[in-house]
C-alpha cells in the first residue's frame, strides 16, 4: 500500500509531507510524493524547482522512508492527484490545507474541498 | 537645438509625461510578459487615437517600442526564453549569469546599457532624422515611388528564413491594400458598401498581431511551469562597469546604423555585437558561454540603439522598417499625418515633442525599472487563459470601436485566421502589414510621377535618386543568387547559419 | 495554403478585368495593381506549391510561449472559434457590456481555467469598466445594446 502525498515547496506543503514521512512510517508503507502544476502561468511557484525536488528526494533518503517524487503537469490538479491515488490503490491520501474566506472560495473555488469530497480513500488533511 | 528645447518642454507637461510613463510601464510589462510584444500592444491601443492627442498618443507609443526592447531582456535572462529574434543573444551569456547568481549584474548592465545606447541612438536619431528629411523633401514622386519600393523588397528579403514565403506574404497585404474604391472604382469589394472605405488598417493591425497570435499561442500553448531564477534589486560593481562600458557603446554602434536601414531589425546588429565582444574579451574570453557581462551588454546595448535607429527611416521618410513601427505608422495615419518630411514642416512641434519623449522615456526607463525588476518577475504568475482572453478581449474591443459595425468584428475574427494560417506556414506577418501600409500610398505616387509626365513611363527613372534606388533593389534581390553562384563567397549565408546555431543553442 | 493564394490571386485578376479603364485623366488604371499584384499572387502560389512538393516544409513560427513539439490543440482552436463567432452574433443585440464579459468567460474557459464564476466576475468587471472608460475617457460612445438606458 502507498500513501500518497499532494506536495508544494511551500509551508503548507511542507506541513503535509512531513505528516506524510510520520504516516508511511508508522504503517511502513510507501510514500509517493505528487507536485502537480496546471501549467496555466508561465511561471508557477507550487511547481518544485530541481533544487527542492532532490531536497526532499534526500529527506526521504536519510529518514529511510521508501519514497518516489512525481511532478506532472495536467489540466486539474485535484483531479490528478485523486487520479494518482487511484491509480497506485492509496491507502491514503495527505493535502495541505489553508484557510479561506466564503467569498474567496466561490471565486477561487477550492482544490481541497473537491478532494475531500471526491477521493474513494481516506484523506488527511493536514493545516500548516 | 531651440527645437529640441522646446520639444522638452512640451514633453515634460504633465499630459506628456503621464503618457509617456504609461508607456514605459505597459512597453516593459508587456515585454516581461511571454506572448505580448510591443507590436501588439500598440495595435491593441490604436483605439485611444481616435480622442488623445497625437503628441501623447505617440509619446506613449514611443515609450511602449522602448520599454518593450528592455522588458524582453529581463524574461531572456530570468527565465531563458527569448521571445523575439533580438534578445535570443541576450539570452545566451544573460542566463547563465542568472544561473551562477549573477542575475542581478545581468539585469543591472542590460538596463543601464539600454539607457546609455537607447539616449546616444536618440541623440543621433535628432541629429540625423531632421537632415534625412531635408535630404527626401526635395524629391519628386518618382523617387518616393522607388523608396517604398526599396523598403516593401527589404523588408521582405533581407528579413526572415524564406524570401518566396516573404514575397507571399507581401503580395497578401498589397491585395488587401487595395480594397477599396480609392481610385472612384470598387476593387475586391464583393460589392460590400461596408467595403468601400477599404479595410481599416486597425482591423487589419489587431487581427494579426492580436487575434493571429492569441490562436497561435493557445493551439501550441506550452505548459510545462519554467523555473526562475530569483532576483533581487539589480546592481554591478566597480569591476563589472569597467567591463560593461566599452560593450555597451560598441553595441550601439552596431545597432543604431542597422536600425536606420530600411531592412533594420535588432537581429544582425545583436549578433555582430556578441561575436565582436567575444573577439575582444581578452583575459574574460574563457567566461563566454558561462556568463560573460560583455556579451549581455553589447547586445542589449545594440538591441536598444537599433529601435532609435529604426525612428529615422519612419519619422524622416515615412518607411516602417519593423512591426512596432509599421503600427505607429497606421496610427500616425489615423490622425491623417502624412508621415515623411512634409512632418518635419507641418507639424514642427509635434516631432519635437517626440524626439524629446523619448529622452524623457529613456530616463524613466531605467528609473523606473532598476528597482521595479522583482515586480515585473511576478507578472510571470498571471494564468495564460486570463492573459490570451484579454488580449481577445481588447482586439474585439479595439475592432467593435472602430464604427460599432459587427462586420469589423467578423472581419477581425476572419484576418485573425489568416494570422494564425499565416504562423502556421511560416509566412512572416511584417510584410503583409508593410505591404497594407505601403500599397495605397505607392499606387498614389506611381499616379502622380506618371500624372506628371503624361503617362511616360520612363519618368519613372528620370531622377538620380531613384536609379540609386533600383540599383540597390537589384542587388538586394539578385545579390544572394549570385553569391551562391560564385564559390567559397557565402558570406551572409554563413552568417545565418551561424545565427541560427546560436539560437538553437539557447532553445536547447 | 498555395489553392488558397492562388484563389486569391486569381480573384483579384478577374475583379481588376472587370474594372472600367478608368477616367482619361487617370494614367494609372485601377485595374494595373489588381492584375500586378494578382498575377504575382498567382505565381507566387504555383512556386509555393513547387517548393513543398520539393520537400520544403514550413516552420512554424516560433515564440516565447510557444511550445512546437506538442501538436496543433484543435480542440482549444475550434472552442476559440466559437466564441469569436458567438461575439460576432450576438455584438450588435446584446452589447459590449454583456457580450465582453461572454467573450472573455468563454475565452479564459476554453484555454482551461474552468473556474467559470471567477471568469465571468473578470469579465463584467472588464467590459463595463471598458465601456465607461471608452464613454467617459475617451467620449467614444459604444453602443449599449439591451442594457441602453441602465449603464
Amino acid at each position: 500500500m502507498t500513501v500518497v502525498v499532494g506536495w508544494t515547496p511551500d509551508a503548507r506543503g511542507h506541513a503535509a509531507l512531513v505528516r506524510a514521512i510520520a504516516e508511511a512510517q508508522v504503517h511502513d508503507e510507501r510514500l509517493l510524493v505528487v507536485n502537480a502544476s496546471s501549467g496555466t502561468a508561465p511561471v508557477d511557484d507550487r511547481f518544485a524547482g530541481v533544487a527542492d525536488v532532490s531536497q526532499v528526494r534526500a529527506l526521504l533518503d536519510s529518514l529511510g522512508v521508501d519514497g518516489e517524487v512525481r511532478q506532472t503537469v495536467v489540466r486539474d490538479v485535484g483531479d490528478a492527484l485523486l487520479d494518482i491515488a487511484e491509480e497506485v490503490d492509496a491507502s491514503m491520501l495527505v493535502i495541505g490545507i489553508r484557510h479561506r474566506s466564503p467569498v474567496g472560495k466561490l471565486l477561487m473555488g477550492s482544490t481541497a474541498q473537491r478532494i475531500l469530497l471526491d477521493a474513494r480513500c481516506p484523506v488527511l488533511a493536514v493545516k500548516a | 537645438m531651440d527645437a529640441l528645447l522646446t520639444g522638452l518642454s512640451m514633453a515634460l507637461t504633465p499630459e506628456n509625461l503621464l503618457y509617456a510613463v504609461i508607456g514605459v510601464l505597459l512597453g516593459t510589462a508587456v515585454g516581461v510578459l511571454p506572448g505580448i510584444g510591443p507590436a501588439m500592444t500598440v495595435a491593441l491601443l490604436l483605439p485611444v487615437t481616435y480622442n488623445v492627442s497625437p503628441s501623447a498618443a505617440l509619446i506613449m507609443f514611443a515609450g511602449i517600442y522602448y520599454g518593450g526592447m528592455y522588458g524582453g531582456s529581463t524574461t531572456s535572462i530570468l527565465l531563458n526564453t527569448p521571445g523575439e529574434s533580438s534578445s535570443v543573444i541576450t539570452a545566451l551569456e544573460g542566463n547563465k549569469m542568472a544561473k551562477t547568481g549573477r542575475a542581478a549584474q545581468a539585469l543591472a548592465t542590460a538596463a543601464i546599457g539600454s539607457f546609455v545606447a537607447g539616449t546616444i541612438g536618440t541623440i543621433l536619431l535628432v541629429a540625423v532624422a531632421p537632415t534625412v528629411a531635408d535630404w527626401v523633401v526635395v524629391l519628386g514622386a518618382p523617387s518616393y515611388f522607388a523608396l517604398m519600393l526599396l523598403a516593401l523588397v527589404a523588408v521582405t528579403s533581407v528579413l526572415g528564413s524564406s524570401k518566396l514565403r516573404g514575397f507571399i506574404s507581401l503580395a497578401l497585404g498589397l491585395a488587401i491594400g487595395l480594397v477599396g474604391t480609392s481610385t472612384g472604382q470598387a476593387r475586391l469589394t464583393l460589392d460590400n458598401p461596408l467595403l468601400a472605405d477599404g479595410i481599416d488598417i486597425v482591423v487589419v493591425a489587431v487581427a494579426i498581431f492580436a487575434v493571429g497570435e492569441a490562436l497561435w499561442v493557445a493551439a501550441h500553448l506550452r505548459r510545462r511551469p519554467l523555473e526562475i531564477i530569483p532576483v533581487g534589486r539589480p546592481w554591478m560593481d566597480r569591476r563589472d562597469w569597467r567591463r560593461s562600458w566599452a560593450p555597451w557603446l560598441r553595441g550601439t554602434a552596431f545597432g543604431f546604423p542597422f536600425g536606420a536601414l530600411p531592412a533594420g531589425g535588432a537581429e544582425l546588429p545583436t549578433f555582430l555585437s556578441y561575436i565582436t565582444e567575444r573577439r575582444l574579451a581578452g583575459e574574460h574570453r574563457a567566461e563566454f558561454g558561462k556568463g560573460a557581462i560583455e556579451g549581455v551588454a553589447g547586445p542589449e546595448a545594440a538591441n536598444n540603439a537599433s529601435a532609435a535607429g529604426t525612428l529615422v527611416p519612419l519619422l524622416a521618410i515615412g518607411l516602417p522598417t519593423t512591426a512596432t513601427a509599421a503600427v505607429i505608422l497606421a496610427a500616425m495615419q489615423s490622425y491623417g499625418l502624412q508621415p515623411g518630411p512634409q512632418l518635419f514642416e507641418a507639424e514642427p512641434e509635434l516631432v519635437w515633442t517626440l524626439l524629446a519623449s523619448l529622452f524623457v522615456a529613456n530616463t524613466l526607463l531605467l528609473v523606473i525599472n532598476l528597482p521595479l525588476a522583482p515586480l515585473w518577475a511576478k507578472l510571470l504568475r498571471i494564468p495564460r487563459p486570463y492573459l490570451y482572453a484579454g488580449i481577445l478581449f481588447f482586439a474585439v474591443l479595439g475592432a467593435y470601436s472602430v464604427n460599432f459595425q459587427r462586420f469589423d468584428v467578423l472581419l477581425l475574427c476572419l484576418f485573425g485566421a489568416l494570422g494564425f494560417a499565416m504562423r502556421r506556414f511560416g509566412l512572416p506577418v511584417l510584410p503583409l502589414i508593410v505591404g497594407v501600409i505601403l500599397g495605397p500610398r505607392l499606387e498614389e505616387q506611381l499616379t502622380q510621377a506618371l500624372q506628371l509626365s503624361q503617362g511616360d513611363v520612363s519618368a519613372l527613372w528620370s531622377e538620380p535618386v531613384a536609379v540609386i534606388v533600383y540599383v540597390v533593389i537589384a542587388v538586394l534581390l539578385l545579390g544572394p543568387l549570385v553569391l551562391r553562384l560564385v564559390p567559397g563567397r557565402q558570406g551572409p549565408e554563413r552568417l545565418e547559419d551561424e545565427v541560427e546555431e546560436l539560437e538553437e543553442e539557447v532553445r536547447s | 495554403m498555395a489553392a488558397f493564394l492562388g484563389l486569391v490571386g486569381i480573384w483579384t485578376v478577374v475583379d481588376s478585368a472587370g474594372l472600367d479603364p478608368g477616367f482619361s485623366d487617370q494614367v494609372v488604371a485601377p485595374a494595373a495593381f489588381g492584375f500586378v499584384i494578382g498575377s504575382s499572387l498567382v505565381v507566387l502560389a504555383v512556386l509555393l506549391a513547387v517548393a513543398t512538393a520539393r520537400g520544403d516544409r514550413a516552420e512554424g513560427e516560433a515564440g516565447e510561449d510557444v511550445d512546437l513539439s506538442s501538436s496543433t490543440d484543435w480542440r482549444t482552436l475550434a472552442g476559440l472559434a466559437g466564441v469569436l463567432g458567438a461575439t460576432v452574433v450576438l455584438i450588435d443585440w446584446l452589447g459590449w457590456a454583456i457580450v465582453g464579459a461572454l467573450l472573455f468567460a468563454g475565452a479564459a474557459t476554453v484555454l482551461g481555467n474552468r473556474h467559470w464564476v471567477r471568469n465571468l466576475a473578470i469579465g463584467a468587471v472588464l467590459s463595463v469598466t471598458s465601456w465607461y472608460g471608452f464613454y467617459v475617457g475617451l467620449g467614444i460612445p459604444i453602443p449599449a445594446g439591451v442594457l441602453d438606458g441602465i449603464l
